[in-house]
């Protein structure tokens, strides 16, 4: 079963995750900051990271700019959520293999994100 | 008379290009002159651009005074100079007493008998005259002519050459004038990276004094910000190797001597010899202010975009949820439906708060709205808001309570305000406190009621204490909040005519949020009622 890292710092978000991801084919480990974000990553290398972007603490944005310097996650699909469209965090796209989830998404949206960022993982 | 007569033509033509300074020259040649044509009084005329008007160029003579003065334009009309200009021939006065023209007269009367006018040619266009005068009746004659002609043309070619070269000295003061008072960095740079030209303003942009780009190679782009020196190297090579005839607004950053980043804009063009491109030059603007606006613009737009529309996106996913928990069949779960209520109401009210701080602080700050100025105790406020928020705060672990004095003046303020600025402080400190204690507490000082609001949160560095009360500041830009909330505080304390700030001694430290509003006093309100305060005032 494919395993999913989410970092996201909204209780509430949190809960539409898993709202959404619930009874789907992934193991689901929710994490509410980067550092426990890093931990976890440290630990094992998940199939998938969804990142939420501003968060306090380590933003979402400096976790996958950390995330892709350790050489096990070089190639692993991120997807990055905000509310702010996808535009001022274009630059991104220069670490690779990331795509933007625009907030709100409903559960389908979701879904076929995740099952497109499998596709493109090399 | 004549005698060496050659060897005098070669000298003073020697003498007439020996400088470029014409009146270096004439002194020098009509000392040499003189050997050989004999004159009271010689000067040299030449003719405005417009040609009406000619100008005593230079002017030599041995009497005192003269009506005729060097540097002082006379017109043309009726003068000997407009003979010899109209007809390009020399002309002689024999006798200045019953010459034709009106500078006969005003020459005799300087004891002048005779003159001779010779033109000047340059190129074709008669520029002027070269006009000798002598105490001698009847002096001039054809061999002084054939003499002086001779001589004539070097002289003309030279008075151009010092024309020119006085216009050419002129403009180079301007230009020099230009670069060196200009603000912005104006250069010219070779291919190989030697400055030619840097004007002395990039030492005020850079903290680099031009020298250093004369003196080193390469130097400019060695200051250039490391993320910025591969685009900028490609942007020159596409003026140098003339794919682009001029590039705009080209903007990168330079480290400053200092080590702080300077925004700069550049503006350049081919440095062209003989059609080769040769090098670059032009210009860059020191753009640092307006990126550093541009940057709180674009953060401004962006925490109150995100601060808007993460509440609007968690009510459309709440809803989502909820039909969706619909169309399985089934009835919404008590527990399902709760936590849906829950997000529903949460986010509703984050967002209505959102839109009504930032509803304040326009309204605030345009000013349109009046102080609704009443009598208010400070005490009563101080105990309603820890009434209302103590609920809040013991949800984290966080006692709320008071310490207020026996007795605080009523003081004169906006009740709605002074809530709101409190209840936000009280707010904020909640926010930013995990466990521990808040306590209000209220100071009565001789011309204030001092407020202060202690928690023992996560407090503040220096940075943030100097910033805190700016709009839309924000510690990271993933802070809570949209950075409004104590930009309206200092608004309102402001209206009062109080102070507010912020005491902490460092992160993990606690903070102390402290304002003053002052107290208008009973006497100072009787002061200016005096008849009838006493009275009414103790009713």
């Amino acid at each position: 079963m494919k395993e999913l890292l989410i970092v996201e710092d909204d209780l509430e978000m949190q809960e539409f995750y898993k709202d959404m991801l619930q009874g789907e084919p992934f193991t689901v480990t929710i994490v509410s900051n980067a550092e426990e974000g890093i931990k976890k990553t440290k630990e094992k290398i998940y199939d998938l990271v969804i990142l939420d972007i501003l968060m306090e603490g380590v933003t979402g944005d400096r976790f996958f700019a950390l995330l892709r310097r350790d050489s096990r996650y070089k190639e692993v699909p991120v997807i990055m959520a905000s509310a702010l469209d996808e535009k001022t965090y274009r630059c991104f796209r220069a670490l690779g293999n990331v795509s933007f989830l625009e907030k709100p998404f409903n559960k389908e949206r979701l879904l076929s994100e995740i099952t497109m960022r499998f596709k493109s993982k090399k | 008379m004549f005698t060496n007569k050659k060897e005098i033509i070669l000298n003073i033509n020697r003498i007439i290009f020996s400088s470029l300074d014409i009146r270096e020259v004439y002194q020098t040649m009509s000392k040499e002159l003189l050997k050989v044509i004999d004159f009271d009084r010689m000067s040299v005329t030449l003719i405005t651009e417009d040609n009406n008007l000619y100008e005593t160029f230079v002017l030599s003579k041995d009497y005192e005074y003269t009506e005729l003065k060097e540097g002082v334009q006379y017109p043309m009309e009726g003068s000997l100079m407009k003979r010899v200009v109209q007809f390009r021939q020399p002309v002689i006065v024999e006798d200045t007493s019953k010459g034709g023209f009106l500078t006969d007269s005003v020459l005799y009367k300087e004891g002048i008998h005779s003159r001779l006018g010779y033109p000047l040619e340059h190129k074709g266009c008669v520029i002027g005259s070269v006009n000798f005068g002598s105490k001698r009746k009847d002096y001039y004659s054809k061999k002084h002519i054939t003499f002086f002609s001779q001589i004539a043309p070097q002289l003309a070619m030279a008075i151009e050459n010092t024309r020119l070269f006085n216009g050419i000295k002129e403009a180079e003061e301007k230009y020099r004038t230009v670069i060196e008072s200009s603000p912005d960095i104006i250069f010219e740079c070779t291919k190989d990276g030697e400055f030619l030209l840097m004007s002395p303003s990039v030492e005020k942009i850079t903290g680099y004094p031009a020298n250093q780009f004369y003196e080193n190679r390469g130097y400019g782009l060695s200051l250039c910000h490391e993320e910025d020196q591969e685009s900028m190297q490609r942007e020159i090579l596409q003026i140098l190797n003339g794919q682009n005839n001029s590039l705009m607004d080209i903007e990168f950053r330079v480290i400053h001597k200092q080590g702080h980043v300077v925004w700069l804009s550049l503006e350049m063009v081919p440095m062209k010899q003989n059609n080769d491109i040769i090098g670059i030059e032009g210009f860059c603007r020191d753009i640092t202010e307006r990126k550093k606006l541009d940057e709180l613009k674009d953060n401004l737009v962006r925490d109150v975009t995100h601060e808007l529309k993460t509440p609007v996106a968690k009510i459309e996913m709440a809803i989502d949820m909820f039909e969706r928990s619909i169309t399985l069949g089934n009835k919404v779960s008590l527990g399902r439906g709760s936590q849906i209520h829950e997000i529903l109401r949460n986010n509703v009210k984050r967002l209505k708060n959102s839109i009504k701080n930032i509803l304040d602080i326009s309204k605030l700050e345009s000013g349109v709205e009046p102080l609704k100025l009443s009598d208010i105790s400070i005490a009563a406020l101080v105990k309603q808001i820890v009434y209302e928020q103590k609920d809040s705060a013991s949800t984290k672990t966080i006692v709320l309570t008071h310490q207020l004095p026996s007795s605080i003046p009523i003081i004169k303020a906006d009740r709605d305000m002074i809530y709101h600025l409190i209840n936000h402080l009280v707010n904020n400190a909640i926010k930013f406190t995990e466990h521990g204690k808040i306590i209000i507490s209220a100071n009565v000082l001789p011309d204030v009621v001092e407020v202060t609001v202690e928690d023992t949160g996560r407090g503040l560095d220096e940075k943030t204490r100097e910033r805190v009360f700016e709009k839309f500041y924000k510690e990271t830009p993933s802070a809570f909040g949209s950075g409004i909330g104590l930009a309206i505080c200092k608004n309102i304390v402001q209206k009062h005519r109080g102070r507010i700030w912020v005491e902490s001694e460092g992160r993990g430290k606690g903070a102390r949020f402290k304002f003053t509003l002052p107290i208008i006093t009973n006497n100072l309100f009787m002061g200016a009622r005096e008849n009838e305060g006493i009275v009414n005032c103790r009713r």
